[in-house]
């Protein structure tokens, strides 16, 4: 008997892997997918970890799959670009045991630093099979027939969720743990899992890399023939001759559209690439035109204006390049305007909707109170201004520095480019003091690569690695520096400042930011030094350590003595506690939100907080 | 039956769960439900939005159209107004007399909107709402994080499909024990809010 458990689609996604008999779920933590190794970790009898960064997690994945047990790899698409490398070669190897690589996007950049379609790296070009969900429910049917068909195909199969699943709720069907036969095993295949430019006796000396691209394409027509037979793929009746491609979250736009203008249009509902070709062309050969509902890049469309190309039908094919919008998310309102510019008619149907008429202020991002890091960047604010530093900037919880009021970062790329681009400032000729500031996690990522570059070649810099024991941003998720894994269990922690030590770089100092002129010493200690000089930033992520009792301070009472405060603002223009209000000259403490970790006494140059 | 709510608010309000306390009360009673929350990066301080859908047939989005939001819940002023457009012609807004400053207006790049401002753009939109002072009432219960409750117990008087006992169930359920009977306290603190707001009106 199948039950109904209101599920979010990342935990919909979990199950549905563990339904499929999972055993192996790797990943690195990022917003929208962060909730499916976490909801994974409740099964002890599958290994779940995080891992140290997306290529790591897709390569232990695949080392599974070799061996016949079945592995999930889980990422945000800025993962799925630092796993695409070990990607292009395991499309060209297949798998063995059933292989699933969850790759949430999240349009709209809700989330992230930049806006991607990851169907556009793992089916155009990796050519690998991808599943594109609607809902909770259709996510998790869709790893589970995910982890068959890779079995069966011996390719791995992509699950492509957007933020609007990942993060929707909604009753999801509960079935069986599957239970699996055999013992698992790994048996050689040099042919195949020796990826290298060697030359095949048995294929007249091709060059392997060659046959195995011959594999990868010849495999395109057995996927097509799979795709035409799945439910994820489907038509709706509807009246006109105007079609509707609904793929994955676009399908519950255009229902939605649907409903609300109270017309049934024909549907094509897809959530499979490669395309279920004789649907699409049975579509389309009774349609005048085609609207592509995507998210979010034009794949579908581009693929389907080849297709009828190459059979000749004149249908035309509108959709993301141009039609509907060519950035940001899709919504019910951009689909719903897209119809009423097809119908003008239509526009009677849609609702009214004013906003109120009067300015409101923007919520731009800002540290917790009582982050530690906010003493931090406070004092690297003030000795970058005073020697006109650059600050290269990273991905985590201290990105927020860059923002007013700091603005104290001055690059932010992708996980783990602070270091590199804070040396090629330096080489640059420029002779502005160069630092970089990185998060723990991030440093684990991807940074300690550009800090071996950097101390091998020999560069002047001041790195400061901030260290609050946890991937605070994306929900507290554990890493390699951390004492204990995604179930709690007790792990190796490594320790970041004997790794610099290890390295090479000229010095290692620990601070705690919690201390104002501790921080603002050891970074003058680090500027005058030549080569690589390390601050690490340790103290505990203040919200976590507010669960576990173990926070980085001793709580103080403080107030603003309205006498000594001559409004000098020092306290809102460099610290920017959101605790501390500014009115009528004067700074005040909020003590219904103030956390008491007395930072702003060490802020204040006139004693006035007390 | 259709029921769109969203909820508006800063994070750490507690906005998620008051949102899946509604959820479980319309799931308990067969009804569709779909759900989605909008979570900026930062972890506290951020705006967070949830939306909550609820019908007795088929729900495909599971985020609310602009102009179909039946019950607007503010727990921060601002956030509250910046969702308006997201009511429907005849929705109903319940606000949380409670202001969150932003880092710009601290720096006084930006003005937060006077009491005087806001009430008379509310009343000019001709929506029907009212406004409780709902962080007050929680910290005078000795815990400003029972806001979304006492939120919660209010808002259960301003739609018929939404049924206080059995609202207050689900809470009853779902609260942790240590604090349950604190919460009932504060859903019965807001309904006693509401109902005088409402006699004034």
């Amino acid at each position: 008997m199948t039950t109904k458990e209101y599920l979010m689609g990342n935990e919909a996604m979990g199950r549905g892997a563990v339904e499929a008999g999972v055993k192996v779920v790797t990943g690195y933590p990022g917003t929208p997918s962060s909730e499916i190794p976490e909801y994974v970790s409740r099964y002890p009898d599958v290994r779940t970890e995080w891992c140290i960064n997306e290529k790591v997690a897709l390569e232990i994945a695949l080392g599974a799959s070799l061996c016949r047990t079945r592995a999930m790899a889980v990422m945000k698409h800025n993962g799925t670009n630092v796993a695409l490398d070990f990607l292009m070669h395991l499309a060209n190897t297949g798998v063995r045991g059933g292989l699933v690589l969850v790759s949430a996007d999240d349009p709209g950049a809700n989330s992230s630093q930049n806006e991607e379609d990851s169907r556009i790296i793992t089916h155009l070009d990796a050519h690998l099979p991808v599943f594109d969900p609607w809902c909770p429910q259709e996510a998790k049917d869709m790893v589970k027939a995910a982890f068959d068909l890779s079995e069966k195909t011996e390719l791995c199969f992509v699950v492509r969720p957007v933020m609007r699943v990942c993060h929707a709720r909604s009753p999801v069907a509960l079935e069986e743990i599957a239970a699996r036969d055999g013992t698992p095993f790994f048996e050689d295949d040099r042919s195949r899992f020796i990826m290298s430019a060697v030359r095949e006796p048995k294929a007249g000396g091709t060059l392997r890399p060659v046959l195995r691209h011959r594999w990868l394409n010849q495999k395109q027509a057995e996927l097509a023939l799979i795709m035409e037979d799945l439910s994820f793929n489907y038509m709706e009746e509807g009246e006109g001759r105007t079609g509707l491609v609904a793929c994955g979250i676009g399908y519950a736009f255009v229902k939605e559209a649907e409903q609300m203008l109270g017309k049934n249009f024909p549907v094509l509902k897809l959530g499979t690439l490669p395309l279920p070709r004789k649907k699409v062309l049975q579509f389309a050969r009774k349609m005048d035109r085609l609207v592509v509902y995507e998210d979010s890049e034009a794949v579908v469309e581009g693929l389907i204006k080849q297709l009828l190309h190459d059979e000749g039908i004149q249908t035309e094919v509108a959709g993301r390049s141009g039609f509907l919008p060519t950035e940001g998310e899709l919504s019910t309102e951009a689909t719903v305007a897209s119809l009423v510019k097809l119908y003008p008619e239509l526009e009677r149907s849609v609702p009214e909707s004013a906003p109120l008429d009067m300015d409101i202020p923007i919520r731009t991002r800002t540290q917790c109170i009582g982050c530690p890091y906010r003493g931090l960047l406070h004092a690297l604010k003030l000795v970058a201004r005073k020697t006109h530093g650059v600050v290269a900037g990273d991905i985590g919880c201290y990105d927020a520095g860059s923002f007013p009021p700091l603005e104290l970062q001055s690059t932010i790329y992708c996980m783990g480019s602070s270091i590199p681009v804070a040396t090629g400032i330096a080489y640059s000729g420029s002779e502005q003091p160069v630092f970089a500031i990185i998060g723990d996690s991030t440093f684990f990522h991807n940074g300690v690569l550009g800090l071996i570059n950097a101390v091998h070649n020999g560069v002047d810099m001041v790195v400061i690695i901030c260290d609050n024991r946890t991937t605070a941003m994306t929900g507290f998720q554990p890493h390699p520096g951390s004492d204990t894994d995604i179930g709690g269990r007790p792990v190796a922690a490594i320790d970041i400042a004997k790794l610099c030590t290890a390295i090479g770089t000229t010095s290692a100092q620990t601070v705690n930011p919690y201390h104002i002129p501790e921080a603002s010493e050891a970074l003058n200690r680090a500027i005058a030094e030549k080569g690589v000089s390390i601050i690490v930033i340790n103290a505990p992520c203040y919200l976590l350590g507010r669960r576990t009792g173990d926070i980085g301070f001793t709580p103080r009472e403080v107030s603003v003595d309205a006498e000594l405060c001559n409004g000098c603002k020092i306290c809102i223009d460099y610290f920017g506690c959101p605790a501390i209000s500014f009115s009528d000259g004067k700074a005040a403490i909020d003590q219904a939100t103030c956390v008491h970790c007395g930072m702003c006494l060490d802020v204040c140059q006139r004693g006035a907080i007390k | 039956m259709n029921l769109n709510i969203l909820i508006a608010g800063v994070g750490g309000q507690g906005n998620l769960f008051a949102s899946s306390v509604l959820a479980n009360y319309f799931t308990d009673r067969k009804y569709a439900v779909a759900a989605v929350e909008t979570i900026g990066a930062a972890q506290r301080g951020g705006s967070v939005v949830s939306h909550l859908r609820v019908s007795d047939s088929n729900i495909y989005s599971p985020l609310i159209p602009a102009g179909k939001c039946d019950l607007l819940m503010g727990l921060e002023t601002i956030e509250m107004l910046r969702h308006f457009r997201m009511l429907s012609a005849d929705g109903s807004y319940l606000l949380n007399d409670y202001k969150e400053p932003t880092v710009l207006c601290n720096m006084e790049l930006d003005t937060y909107p006077s009491d005087e401002a806001i009430m008379g753009a509310l009343k000019q939109s001709g929506k029907k709402g009212y406004v409780i002072r709902a962080t007050q009432c929680a910290r005078e219960m000795g815990n400003s994080l029972l806001t979304n409750v006492v939120m919660l117990g209010a808002l259960c008087h301003l739609s018929p499909l939404l049924n206080s006992r059995g609202v207050r169930d689900v809470l009853a359920a779902r609260a942790p024990s240590k604090v349950r009977e604190q919460n009932l306290k504060a859903f019965d603190a807001g309904g006693t809010l509401i109902s005088a707001a409402i006699g004034q009106s």
